[in-house]
């Protein structure tokens, strides 16, 4: 690693500066470390190393929990595919995460019809893919054909961010205009989502195993891939020319760092560990019982909300015991959300008081619905049928009241999470049976509500439609739907261009699910990230994934 | 000669008051080691909680202590599948010889070859998770260790005079292998035993360690030292304590081994 802040004639000519004001900066650092906005400063006290202003250079070693898997944009939500798409790729727009306003990115300015069928985005001059292909209005068509249409052909699946689409039209080589069947609202926030990164014509064209290899996706970000040990590492290096941030971007040009090391490292403890001992300088997925351990170190915990599907319980309407709405209600009625938040995490996860989030857009408050009371869940158990068995667990027709679940790899101590839902549920004469993650008979059992009574999972994404990405039988379908109502209800509101409408239709999508018992919230799943001091300027999407555009690193103990 | 029995001594006790443990949890722990008390979460150790609690609020000593049956019925599932196998196989090879002893023992060569962790881990995958295919992978991988003990003591025992006289007076084939030649050549075989039963453990918490043994919530030995790691640098207890306890069964079960082993001899 070169020494970049050491003999760098920018920090030492800045240093007087950054002293006089090391206590405003220190607060500044505070704020600009939480927030994202721009370049933040920090101060550390004992030598005088107060770092005021960005410097270049330099490489950050960010650990991440899980190895990527398909890289294909639109099937790319999984956070460690985030980590690395959102630094190798720009979108049409910009959410902003504190005001969730859609602002101007690669698109400088755009239309909307009155119902929301017909957009047209004006896009920046200038723009290249780090293949040296121009951004033009042609590859923004060819990029959104794909994920609006899907390619049959090359076995490319739709973007759950875009409904309704039709097609594009390329008016001049820097104005695309997009045409929908029926009123899309959703999409102006789609084209802003990690999903909707833009790839040169030649990685769209590819088929999707091509597509889902890191190596093929060739994007217009501030940083381009070096090099990649499957399953072990990514390495990306800064692309030099890079110059269209989005306009409201404190920081302009190219990134701060010259590379980001992205070290695949599973064990949890490992990863916390080596942040403390500044063998890292980033860290994904600091578990709460962590969280201690490295604010104790004078490190920085980022926990980040979601904005999406809370993490909870979803049940299976065509599981064979889970059919009868009563002992879904039942079930929701008894587990305690509050005691497992108590239990097992940190002030950072709040507990859930409906399906979405509270910073969810359309969230309706349904904590009264949601109480718990394990009274009333024996009554509905009792009137289902079910009586208790001399082993205490419930009976019906000689059949036992279980139910099973596989522990979520992706979800935060899932395994406790389930063991203490497992204990709820016993004294009201359930067993849940907790399946370890094996991820062959996971891939298989998982779509199957015999099996897998229960889904333990959550979704985030900063817009109204994340409840339909969630419930759809035709999106992730994770309670595997035979409900055409709720089916109808979310295309509903995904057709629906009138704001308040649609936050009325999420609402009632919310109630629906919460009054079917489909849905045990649990809490308001963050992603949490722990980061090295010297680290200034790291920004997050709306929905937590990291941009390490603006960071960079101050000269260290 | 008092000191090696003192260490016996404490072998001996060791291993009976797991095998109590095992038989009467209840005796040991009034807790429940599956349902906590989500308020007395992660406590060190203290006159209520001997070895603290986990992070669902579960009394640590209670799921050792219970979680001693799965342990212990699986080594010996383990051992008993070992033994048996193992040591047919060596009376097979050594008391007939010839071709069938090379064939026999290039089968054992093969297995010998073959990492005991990693033949268990495939016999696993076949049969799918659970505690007694766990104890049936840990009992495959030791088939061939008992072979070639039992084989070298047949081949020994086959060759001496009483054997040879039991023949020569018209003894039958199976009858003198059964009478003679098995209970002459089995003492070697049982000190490995009781060293196989320790190692058995030892593979069999390996093996929960990984995550193929009892479903959660059982409390198994190798699971709950795997779910402790995560608390290392908070709760030194959840990890350290049912190792400890590991450790000393199978140490226990070494020493007995080895004591036999020299009374044999």
């Amino acid at each position: 690693m070169p020494p970049f802040t050491k003999g760098s004639p920018m920090s030492r000519s800045r240093l007087r500066f950054a002293a006089a004001s090391a206590a405003t900066l220190a607060v500044a650092g505070l704020l600009g470390a939480c927030g994202g906005t721009g370049p933040a400063a920090d101060s550390s006290t004992g030598k005088a190393k107060a770092a005021g202003q960005p410097v270049y250079g330099g490489t950050l070693t960010y650990l991440e929990h899980q190895p990527p898997t398909c890289l294909y944009l639109p099937a790319a939500g999984f956070y460690p595919n985030g980590g690395i798409l959102n630094q190798i790729t720009d979108k049409l727009t910009w959410q902003n995460p504190e005001t969730l306003k859609i602002e101007p990115w690669i698109a400088t300015k755009w239309e909307i019809d009155k119902d929301a069928t017909e957009y047209t985005f004006h896009l920046r001059d200038g723009v290249t893919f780090s293949d040296g292909t121009p951004l033009d209005a042609e590859a923004v068509a060819a990029n959104f054909d794909v994920y609006g249409l899907g390619d049959e052909k090359l076995k490319l699946p739709v973007a759950e961010f875009v409904n309704n689409y039709e097609r594009s039209e390329v008016v001049d080589p820097l104005t695309v205009r997009f045409h929908f069947t029926k009123p899309s609202p959703g999409f102006l926030q789609g084209t802003s989502v990690i999903g909707a990164g833009l790839v040169s014509k030649k990685t769209i064209a590819l088929p999707y195993e091509e597509q889902c290899r890191l190596r093929n996706i060739v994007g217009s970000g501030p940083f381009t891939v070096k090099n990649q040990v499957v399953d072990k590492e990514v390495d990306l290096a800064v692309r030099k020319d890079y110059d269209w941030a989005p306009p409201s971007s404190g920081h302009q040009g190219r990134a701060y760092l010259d590379e980001i090391k992205i070290i695949v490292t599973p064990e949890d403890n490992v990863r916390v560990g080596a942040l403390v001992s500044g063998q890292a300088d980033f860290v994904r997925y600091v578990q709460a019982y962590d969280e201690a351990t490295v604010k104790n170190a004078g490190f920085t915990v980022y926990a980040e909300p979601t904005r999406g599907v809370n993490n909870g319980l979803y049940l299976r309407p065509g599981n064979s015991i889970l059919k009868d709405r009563g002992v879904r209600k039942a079930l929701q009625a008894g587990t305690n959300a509050k005691e497992i938040v108590e239990t097992l995490f940190t002030s950072g996860y709040p507990v859930a008081t409906s399906v979405l989030s509270r910073l969810a857009q359309g969230y309706t408050d349904l904590s009264k619905e949601l109480a718990y009371d394990p009274d009333r869940a024996a009554t509905l158990l009792d009137e289902a049928g079910w009586t208790r068995g001399p082993d205490g667990v419930r009976e019906k027709d000689g059949r036992k009241l279980r139910l099973g679940v596989f522990v979520a790899g992706p979800q935060p101590l899932s395994k406790q999470t389930l063991e203490l839902v497992g204990q709820q549920w016993a004294r009201i004469g359930v067993k849940l049976e907790i399946r370890p993650a094996d991820a062959g008979t996971q891939a298989v059992d998982i779509k199957d509500a015999e099996k897998t009574a229960v889904a333990h999972s959550m979704v985030g994404r900063a817009d109204q439609d994340v409840i339909k990405s969630h419930f759809h039988s035709q999106n992730r379908d994770v309670i595997l739907s035979d409900d055409e109502k709720l089916d109808r209800l979310l295309e509903e509101e995904s057709a629906e261009p009138d704001v308040t409408e649609r936050n009325a239709k999420v609402a009632e999508i919310q109630r629906y699910v919460v009054d079917q018992g489909y849905a045990i919230p649990l809490f308001e799943e963050p992603q949490v990230y722990g980061g090295a001091p010297y680290v200034h300027g790291v920004a997050f999407e709306a929905v937590a994934r990291p941009s390490f555009y603006s960071v960079w690193k101050s000269e260290r103990e | 000669m008092n000191r090696p029995k003192t260490g016996l001594l404490v072998a001996s006790l060791v291993l009976a008051v797991v095998a109590l443990w095992a038989l009467a949890p209840g005796l040991f722990t009034a807790h429940d080691p599956i349902a906590g008390v989500p308020a007395e979460k992660l406590q060190a150790p203290s006159a209520r909680h001997l070895f603290g609690t986990d992070a669902v609020g579960r009394d640590l000593f209670a799921r050792v202590v219970h979680g001693s049956v799965h342990s212990l019925s699986g080594a010996f599932v383990a051992v008993a599948v070992g033994l048996l196998l193992g040591t047919l196989l060596g009376l097979l090879a050594g008391s007939a010889g010839g071709p069938v002893d090379d064939a026999v023992m290039r089968f054992v060569d093969v297995l010998l070859s073959v990492p005991g962790l990693l033949l268990a881990l495939t016999v696993i995958i076949l049969l799918g998770p659970g505690t007694v295919n766990v104890a049936i992978a840990v009992g495959t991988g030791s088939v061939a260790a008992f072979a070639r003990l039992a084989r070298s003591e047949v081949v020994r025992v086959r060759r001496t005079d009483y054997v040879e006289a039991a023949f020569g007076s018209g003894g039958r084939y199976p009858v003198v292998l059964w009478r003679h030649v098995l209970p002459n050549s089995l003492g070697p075989v049982i000190a490995l035993t009781a060293l196989q039963f320790g190692m058995a453990i030892l593979a069999i918490s390996t093996l929960g360690f990984l995550g193929y043994g009892a479903e959660p919530p059982t409390p198994e030995w190798g699971l709950l030292i795997a779910e402790g790691r995560n608390y290392l640098a908070t709760s030194w207890w959840l990890t350290t304590l049912p190792g400890a306890v590991v450790v000393a069964v199978v140490l226990a079960a070494g020493r007995i081994s080895r004591s036999i082993g020299r009374s044999t001899a």
